[in-house]
């Protein structure tokens, strides 16, 4: 226990008096999740709640002009700017950005619109030889086009959408004018049916929700991600000073006599694994406290930390340990500080973008995904949503947590025996990557 | 084995891994209690092999041996206690401070409290270091950080003290205050197994000597016979006499 002790407090005295890695470990995060969550707070809102700008020019004095800018205001999800200016300006407009819609109702399109149901509505009962077969054979109909512009950088999906929305309510313009036209037709002495009276709704799609208390309707905004995200790359980071710690300590001959000392080898490994896990959990708990109390003076919205209060500290705790475990890793396998720091700085850079730091998994093609499963850092952040986001209990993260400790407990016996074993991990990380992939294929 | 001998090894053989030839090569030698062991030797010669071998650094390809009658096959734990080791580098936390790296290392040791503090105190008042026991390393110069290396080796009271190149790169002062100590440690009856580069050092410090070269014993024997022996004026002749003129490096 003495030699378990001493250890740690040589480790942490050795950190406390590291300014510069103290700076890394504690402000370069605080600075990364204030800095990523005031610069991701517009794209969330952009996913989730802000509405898209859009420049409508209403030509049209008819039904069909009103019926369409009633549609565009009942979807709330656009910002609607209605101008009278020419077509040239509105495309002026859209491809300088400064909406990222527009639509153009062409004038007397209501009389155009009602034209060509007119002349349909007229052929077809002329071809069931209840009308004027004479006119059905010279009319044509002229296609009323609406025009819609859309800003340069708008995705194609989003271009989809849009289109499908809009034709969906057009179309039911059309049925309902088709509808009333017939009804004119067919009922000329009768009393006529107002072609302005809405469809009858046969098939209704009703959105059930899965939430049932208020804490639940929290959704993934730029604090609920970038806190636990850059956390999470904060306790990585560790992995510098811990690799560095480790490169010194072999250079300058102290695990050399280190290793001359009696008593178990693990000891130290544990004092040193027991001082940098402390320093990971400080750093957690106060980039936690950034994201409760900093943020929302910032103008962004409040973490919200869930129920289990457990849950957080084993993700935590379980996060220092992987993190701690690849650092006695890197430090192991490389020669040199200077090796360790570019190999660990990547390395944690690429884990983190495949794990979700910097963008949710979510919107990350399929191929990325499976290998985002293999990131330690994003078991972390798994754990972290499904107790903020999902209000998950103790039981919901342990598989996260549980691939954290196998993955640190793979790693630190490199501390001993760093000859044969990162090529043996490896070949194990890579065969049940290909294990994987094959289970995804079939 | 010997009662008298503090080590004793014979046909210590050691092959590294994809080498070509053996590191070690068939040593067999007796280090008697009390004594100022040298052993020297050019660059790659196998003197830190050896040491490592000794301290349980290493594990031997093949051969026996014992260190303070323990087996050196199978009693590393047991050795590792009877022995100190002060490597060639200055193995200490430059950002501690000097107490608090022997602190460190005697607690490693299993010594803490009064006892540990006043092991210290009294050795860094020998090295003439307690004026600055609560400065950090880093601030030290390379003879202060070379007695503080010293003391971390020598702190829990070892049986047999393995040095390897203690005084290089220091002053003369510091140097004299390090052989002198060594030799205080020798008369309270700590065996010494030394190495270094510096002929004159080692034929002043040690009782016993053996050249080694090419893995291989050349010659060992008391310095002042081998000396005399060889028909050399000094240990610097012998040992280019023995090793050769050609650059090792």
């Amino acid at each position: 226990m003495l030699r378990l002790l001493s250890t740690i407090r040589k480790e942490l005295l050795i950190l406390l008096r590291d300014r510069g890695g103290l700076a890394i470990m504690f402000l370069m995060p605080m600075a990364m999740i204030t800095i990523m969550a005031l610069i991701q707070d517009a794209p969330f809102k952009d996913y989730q709640e802000m509405k898209i700008p859009l420049l409508l020019v209403n030509n049209d004095t008819g039904s069909l002009g009103k019926s369409i800018e009633k549609g565009l205001i009942d979807s709330k999800i656009f910002e609607i700017n209605k101008e009278s200016i020419a077509d040239d300006v509105v495309k002026q407009k859209v491809k300088a950005g400064d909406f990222e819609i527009g639509i153009i109702i062409p004038k007397n399109a209501t009389t155009q619109l009602n034209k060509n149901v007119d002349l349909f509505v007229t052929k077809k009962l002329a071809a069931a030889g209840l009308g004027d077969s004479a006119l059905s054979e010279t009319a044509t109909t002229e296609a009323l086009n609406l025009s819609i512009l859309f800003a340069p950088d708008t995705k194609k999906s989003f271009k989809i959408s849009i289109l499908n929305s809009l034709k969906q309510s057009t179309s039911k313009i059309e049925t309902q004018t088709l509808l009333a036209f017939f009804s004119k037709e067919l009922n000329k002495d009768s009393e006529q049916i107002n072609k302005d009276e809405p469809l009858a709704e046969f098939v209704n799609f009703n959105e059930v929700t899965t939430i049932e208390t208020p804490a639940e309707a929290l959704q993934l905004n730029s604090v609920q991600h970038n806190v636990p995200a850059w956390t999470i790359f904060g306790i990585f980071f560790i992995v510098i000073s811990m690799a560095g710690s480790i490169i010194k300590e072999r250079d300058d001959g102290s695990f050399l006599r280190i290793r001359t000392m009696p008593g178990s080898f693990m000891t130290v490994l544990a004092g040193k694994i027991t001082a940098y896990l402390f320093i990971t959990i400080i750093q957690a708990l106060l980039m936690l406290l950034v994201g409760m109390y900093l943020l929302p003076l910032l103008g962004l919205p409040k973490l919200i930390i869930g129920n289990s209060l457990l849950g957080i500290a084993i993700i935590i705790i379980c996060t220092g340990l992987a993190a701690t475990g690849f650092g006695v890793m890197v430090g192991t396998i490389f020669k040199t500080h200077q090796q360790s720091s570019t190999f660990g700085a990547v390395s944690v850079v690429i884990l983190a973008a495949l794990g979700g730091i910097w963008v949710p998994v979510y919107v990350m093609p399929e191929s990325v995904r499976i290998l985002s499963e293999f990131s330690p850092l994003y078991w972390s952040l798994s754990g972290f949503h499904k107790l903020f986001l999902n209000q998950g209990t103790v039981i919901s993260i342990l598989p996260y947590a549980g691939n954290s400790i196998f993955f640190a407990a793979r790693l630190l016996p490199f501390y001993q025996k760093y000859s044969y074993l990162p090529l043996f991990i490896l070949r194990r990380i890579k065969l049940t990557y290909l294990k994987k992939l094959k289970l995804q294929i079939k | 084995m010997n009662s008298n001998a503090a080590i004793e090894v014979s046909n210590l053989i050691k092959i590294y891994k994809n080498a070509a030839s053996p590191a070690v090569n068939d040593i067999s030698l007796t280090i008697n209690k009390g004594a100022i062991y040298g052993l020297l030797g050019p660059n790659g010669a196998g003197k830190t092999t050896t040491i490592s071998m000794l301290c349980g650094l290493l594990k031997p390809s093949s051969g026996s041996g014992y260190v303070q009658g323990f087996n050196l096959n199978n009693q590393l734990e047991e050795i590792k206690k009877s022995i100190g080791v002060v490597p060639q580098e200055i193995a200490l936390y430059p950002t501690l401070t000097a107490y608090e790296n022997l602190q460190y290392i005697g607690n490693m040791y299993g010594l803490k409290g009064a006892d540990l503090k006043q092991k210290i105190a009294e050795h860094l008042k020998i090295v003439g270091l307690d004026n600055v026991s609560n400065k950090r390393i880093e601030t030290f110069s390379g003879g202060m950080k070379r007695r503080i290396n010293l003391i971390a080796g020598i702190l829990h009271t070892p049986k047999i003290l393995f040095l390897d190149e203690p005084t290089v790169g220091v002053d003369v002062q510091s140097r004299n205050m390090i052989t002198e100590h060594l030799h205080v440690l020798n008369k309270q009856g700590m065996t010494i197994v030394y190495t270094s580069h510096l002929m004159e050092e080692a034929e002043n410090l040690c009782s016993d000597i053996a050249i080694i070269d090419t893995g291989k014993i050349i010659t060992q024997g008391k310095p002042k016979e081998l000396i005399q022996q060889h028909n050399c004026s000094n240990l610097e002749q012998l040992f280019l006499q023995l090793t050769g003129k050609k650059l090792r490096d």
